[in-house]
């Protein structure tokens, strides 16, 4: 399981090893550390990590290892990757149109984020709309690929996607 | 080793040049030249079984506009009348019914001579029965210069990637639509653009099999069917060509670092040919009338080949090494014979 925590250390010489040492005495795997120095409170220091370890049972025992080293933990989370892609819609509709889509998407499939861009209409020309969308998994941005692509060949809308 | 050539357009007549230019190599790989023996084009054919020097035929083709001096019904018949070892099948494309190539192809193939050709038409329409035609008879049936012209794909994963488990394919498999979405991606509308690649001979005057998608479609059933040994036809593959691309779809792409390009994908399930959005600094985000593929295997990973998918003498390099090898073929098979 990837973790990202935001621990508290002592600003003194040698406590930021001595509070990551501990993620690899778990056998975890650092990902990456940001040593924030301008967040200073009470005489400790921010650090942002993001680390890999087996499971819950490697997770507790590093927090009791921190916690028996005075290594505050402000705050923690799981972190999980992420899918994006990018589509665009070419054709004869309105932005009221892609947003029902989305709604209608978004029911069946856990989308974590979607970011549209429109064209600006004129007369001459189809609009266009760029959608990007981010999928917790590779499952839901196959069913959301299919889903785009089915609506849009229903509308007679040319539908492009990423690679 | 004695060639019939069937077509003697803008590839038949680079070919000619190529096997002048590579004569010496010849002789001294094989110990002789190539003799052409016979060629066809649309109406006339030449035939001599002496061999015909393919600088008289060049110039009687720029002079008559015709290569023979004899007029021919039925291909067949002519290609019956000639001994002859190999057929090199490059006649145009015909995406509805296979055209004379699929017939002369099959003719040859069924007579037990061994083909090299570049005619997309019946390989998209045909491909397992000229295979398995092939494989009856103890032919060599071989085709590389059907796909990206003078990039190698179709041999490279067959030869030199064999062993791999190819994943996917993906790639620009037609130049003309490559040369329009370059130039739009400079602001050029697409009609401005498609007259410019009609100008410069990219496109044809009618130029539907590349703007609609059909020509990459062909590409992308001969690499289904001879690297993922799928059996599917021009019939399967989705299609959408790239006449409702706007300027303004490839300015909001710009907007978003990207451009948009015709691409053509194979794998096991899919087999599509649809504009994507690449991103800008991509292997497939290339501009011009190049083509490129991205091959993507488990051991090697991904293989990114690019090339001159069209032209004279780009295309008779393939249909060059297709020979070459099928050359090596036989004087393996002659060395064996000597030397068991």
């Amino acid at each position: 399981m990837m973790i990202n925590a935001q621990l508290y250390v002592k600003d003194l010489p040698g406590h930021l090893v001595e509070s990551l040492e501990p993620i690899s005495l778990v056998n975890g795997n650092i990902v990456g550390v940001v040593h924030d120095r301008e967040q200073i409170v009470n005489q400790r220091i921010c650090i942002d990590v993001t680390f890999e370890v087996r499971g819950n049972p490697e997770l507790d025992q590093l927090k009791d290892i921190w916690k028996s080293k005075d290594v505050l933990i402000a705050n923690m989370g799981s972190v999980y990757k992420t899918y994006t892609m990018e589509y665009m819609l070419v054709g004869d509709f309105t932005a009221s149109f892609v947003e029902t889509l989305i709604d209608k998407a978004s029911k069946a499939i856990s989308l974590e984020s979607v970011d549209v861009n429109y064209s600006s209409r004129n007369a001459k020309s189809a609009r266009t709309a760029m959608i990007s969308a981010e999928l917790m998994s590779e499952s839901d941005l196959k069913k959301f690929d299919a889903f785009l692509m089915e609506a849009c060949k229903e509308s007679k809308i040319v539908y492009i996607r990423g690679l | 080793m004695r060639i019939l050539i069937s077509g003697f357009g803008t590839v038949g007549q680079g070919f000619a040049e190529v096997l002048m230019r590579r004569r010496d190599f010849f002789v001294g790989r094989y110990g002789k030249e190539v003799s052409i023996v016979c060629v066809m084009d649309s109406s006339t054919f030449a035939k001599d079984r002496a061999g015909i020097p393919p600088d008289d035929l060049l110039e009687r083709k720029r002079t008559t506009g015709k290569v023979g001096t004899e007029t021919y019904a039925d291909s067949v018949e002519v290609m019956d009348s000639v001994d002859y070892d190999l057929l090199v099948e490059v006649s145009p494309t015909d995406i509805k019914t296979g055209g004379a190539g699929l017939k002369n192809i099959r003719h040859a193939l069924e007579s037990g001579k061994d083909v090299v050709t570049v005619n997309k038409g019946p390989l998209a329409l045909n491909f397992c029965e000229l295979v398995t035609l092939a494989k009856k008879n103890g032919c060599k049936f071989r085709f590389e210069g059907s796909v990206g012209g003078a990039m190698p794909i179709i041999n490279l994963c067959r030869e030199c990637l064999v062993g791999e488990n190819v994943s996917s394919i993906r790639g620009i498999l037609n130049g003309t639509c490559n040369f329009i979405l370059s130039k739009m991606d400079n602001g050029q509308p697409f009609e401005q653009a498609l007259k410019e690649a009609q100008q410069m001979g990219y496109a044809e005057t009618d130029p539907t099999n590349d703007v609609e998608g059909y020509d990459s479609a062909c590409k992308a059933v001969i690499l289904a069917n001879s690297i993922f040994g799928r059996n599917v036809a021009f019939s399967d593959v989705s299609i959408t060509g790239i006449t409702s691309i706007s300027g303004e779809a490839i300015s909001l792409a710009a907007s978003q670092n990207m451009v948009i390009r015709l691409i053509g994908e194979v794998s096991e399930d899919r087999l599509e040919v649809s504009p994507r959005l690449i991103p800008k600094g991509h292997p497939l985000s290339i501009n011009g009338t190049l083509n490129v593929a991205q091959i993507v295997t488990d051991l090697a990973g991904p293989i990114t080949v690019s090339g001159r998918g069209a032209g004279r003498t780009e295309t008779a390099s393939a249909i060059l090494s297709d020979l070459v090898s099928v050359m090596d073929d036989r004087k393996e098979r002659g060395d064996r014979c000597r030397n068991p």
